[in-house]
């Protein structure tokens, strides 16, 4: 078994040869470590930094409405979902008021998220959750919602009412 | 005392660091003995690439695909994320034969270094395993049918062979059980195995120490960082800027879809078991099992043993002719059948080619009919992202009848589309979801390929794809002009009296048959 010799005092040349290599080490290393940071990172995050386009889907007719009544309509929206196209079945009001112009209101109580109903023997949508209580416009009139229910784009073109998702 | 200092007193790290750098390295040791840290490097970015990698893909038969697709068109960094996982692997095999080579070429497997060099070859067979099951992972068509040869190799094993293959299936067919046991091993026992082997094998190296030179110089040695932990580096760097290179400015590979109906596909597997996949033509029938599994097994098995059968302590290649040759003998075979399969490989098709169908397929599908839902913003989805998930049955049903399916969303066209039109709105969604380029088809030949795709093709056949019952047309042009098609068409009967084919004056216009005529007569 050969055994090398061990190693003799360091000269001064020797430790400053030593010092220049760690830093072309430590340069590499940190060259190749930041492109792929830079790489797997962006992928990582840039997904999370998108954001999705708002289309107008068609939410039903207005002659469909009765006036100062949140009618509870389903929408579907086509939302794209990384590599496939999902589908989401959302629950809208629409009201029309006695003059004739539409609000769409979002079925998500503002306090925690809950799907809120219309009641129509106290006129008022409800909140199963905590009693959040709104006016059929979407006030927030008693419980503990902070807001009115949100209220989402809406156009009508020939009678027929498209809201913006 | 600060935060280091508090650690290194709870920890002793930096006793453990100083351990693990100041490793006394005999002066004679020179480049080749980087080859084990590039492996490691190579490894450690295949962990990372591929641990992102499994944030977007999806290992269903249904998805798989589409995510794969998406990770390379949509992903930031998608692109060269996938290619530095693709060409790493190869990198790896590269790497590892490399390793493998220099150790044999210096005699490093001897006493006391056995056990070493056994780890090393499981090593070298796990990383093959994971260029396996890796392969299956995209789901188009080499993916789908390279598995389907390997796991019909595992089946050619004597006794055992059935019980294997259903095991690597999950069952009688290769479907999503497959896909999710080859993800499962490929993402998880794959990586513990190789992560134990690595971790045992650098333990073992340290253990031993270097075995150097086999023809040691008197140098003092001299610690591992930093004087040769700077050729590692350096190596690594230039190993790295090449496969960064590689992955930048060349596409990995993604083929159409898996479709196991369709038998025309000529399966290859990946460059590294091509010599294996070449070997198995010179032994047919009764025989395969012997190139299948015999020799593989005989090869690796004398690789494993080696230190049990060279065990004199001459390490100098010189001094051990007989290893020296056998090596020498399996390196020329193993490169020289990899080179004759490389030679059989068929041409890919270009995806930039697209079939008569399928441009017909594309003008159906751009047409008023299709584009007035299905548009940004439409009741149905923009069809020219290629995110069509649904099977061909589901969309035949669907283009002849769009009423049928998205019932209620619209008053329905005035007609649906005929059987033929659907199957070229079919090869055309087919494309769409490859993400191939649009074809560089116009004037009378797209017109000619539109007419044909709806009409001719019903008793013709171009390329494969058609109809039985009229001759087959890819060579028509050998046989007659466009003169004498422009007459055939519009009247055969006119040539031919007994002709079954009908008559096509006043079905198609003069332009159409024009087009047609010329088309054909090009086909030669």
């Amino acid at each position: 078994m050969h055994h090398p010799a061990p190693e003799p005092p360091l000269t001064p040349a020797e430790i400053s040869r030593r010092r220049w290599l760690r830093s072309v080490i430590g340069a590499i290393v940190g060259s190749i470590s930041s492109v792929v940071a830079v790489i797997v990172g962006g992928a990582i995050v840039a997904p999370a930094l998108a954001t999705r386009a708002a289309g107008w889907v068609p939410a039903g007719r207005l002659r469909d409405l009765d006036d100062d009544v949140p009618t509870p309509v389903t929408v579907r929206v086509t939302r794209e979902d990384g590599y496939y196209e999902a589908v989401d079945q959302r629950v809208i009001f629409l009201v029309r008021s006695a003059g004739g112009s539409v609000k769409a209101l979002s079925t998500t109580c503002t306090h925690l998220g809950c799907h809120v109903s219309y009641d129509p023997a106290s006129k008022l949508i409800k909140c199963p959750c905590h009693g959040g209580v709104f006016t059929p416009d979407g006030r927030n009139v008693a419980g503990p919602p902070p807001r009115p229910l949100a209220e989402l784009p809406v156009r009508v073109d020939a009678s027929q009412v498209f809201v913006q998702l | 005392m600060g935060l280091g200092d508090w650690l290194n007193d709870r920890t002793g790290y930096r006793a453990g660091l100083r351990r693990v750098l100041d490793e006394p390295v005999p002066g004679d040791v020179n480049w080749w003995f980087t080859l084990g840290s590039v492996l490691l490097f190579l490894l450690a970015l295949q962990f990372v690439t591929g641990i992102t990698l499994t944030m977007y893909y999806a290992p269903t038969p249904a998805h798989a695909y589409d995510s794969l697709r998406f990770i390379t068109t949509q992903l930031q960094f998608g692109r060269m994320l996938r290619g530095l996982h693709f060409y790493g692997a190869s990198f790896i095999v590269v790497f590892a034969v490399l390793h493998l080579l220099r150790v044999l070429f210096f005699g490093a497997y001897k006493s006391p270094r056995e056990v070493t060099w056994m780890t090393g070859i499981v090593l070298l067979l796990l990383v093959l395993a994971f260029g396996l099951t890796g392969y299956l992972l995209p789901w188009d068509q080499r993916a789908y049918w390279a598995t389907v040869v390997t796991i019909n190799i595992a089946k050619s094993t004597p006794l055992v062979g059935p019980y294997i293959a259903d095991i690597m299936r999950g069952g009688p067919d290769i479907g999503a059980l497959t896909l999710s046991r080859w993800y499962s091993t490929h993402v998880i026992l794959l990586p513990v195995g190789v992560l134990l082997f690595v971790v045992t094998h650098l333990y073992l190296m340290r253990r031993h120490g270097i075995a150097g030179h086999f023809n040691p110089r008197p140098l003092p040695t001299s610690p591992f960082y930093p004087v040769h932990a700077v050729k590692d580096t350096i190596v690594i760097a230039a190993v790295f800027a090449l496969l960064f290179t590689l992955a930048a400015y060349t596409k990995a590979p993604l083929m159409g879809v898996a479709d196991p109906s369709d038998a025309s596909y000529v399966p290859r597997p990946e460059w590294y078991f091509l010599g294996l996949f070449q070997l198995l033509k010179y032994f047919p029938g009764k025989l395969e099992p012997v190139g299948a599994i015999g020799i593989p097994t005989l090869v690796v098995a004398l690789l494993f043993l080696l230190p049990f059968l060279d065990r004199r302590p001459e390490r100098d290649p010189r001094a051990r002719p007989r290893v020296s040759a056998v090596v020498t003998l399996v390196v020329v075979a193993v490169s020289t059948l990899t080179w004759l399969g490389f030679r059989d490989t068929p041409v890919e098709q270009d995806p930039a080619n697209w079939s008569p169908r399928a441009v017909a397929g594309l003008d159906i599908a751009t047409s008023q009919r299709c584009v007035r839902c299905h548009a940004p913003g439409g009741a149905g989805p923009d069809l020219g992202r290629g995110r069509i998930n649904r099977d061909v049955q589901w969309i035949q049903t669907h283009v002849a009848d769009p009423d049928m399916i998205a019932g209620g969303l619209r008053t329905p066209p005035p007609e649906g589309l005929k059987t033929q039109e659907t199957r070229a709105v079919v090869a055309w969604v087919q494309k769409v979801r490859e993400g191939a380029p649009l074809p560089h088809v116009a004037g009378a030949e797209r017109l000619a390929f539109d007419v044909f795709a709806t009409r001719c093709i019903t008793c013709h056949t171009i390329d494969g794809d058609g109809g039985k019952e009229g001759p087959d047309l890819s060579h028509a042009g050998k046989k007659h002009d466009a003169a004498w098609f422009a007459k055939w068409i519009a009247d055969p009967s006119s040539i031919n009296p007994d002709s079954d084919m009908p008559a096509f004056r006043g079905r198609l216009t003069d332009d159409e048959m024009q087009a047609i005529a010329g088309f054909l007569a090009a086909r030669r």
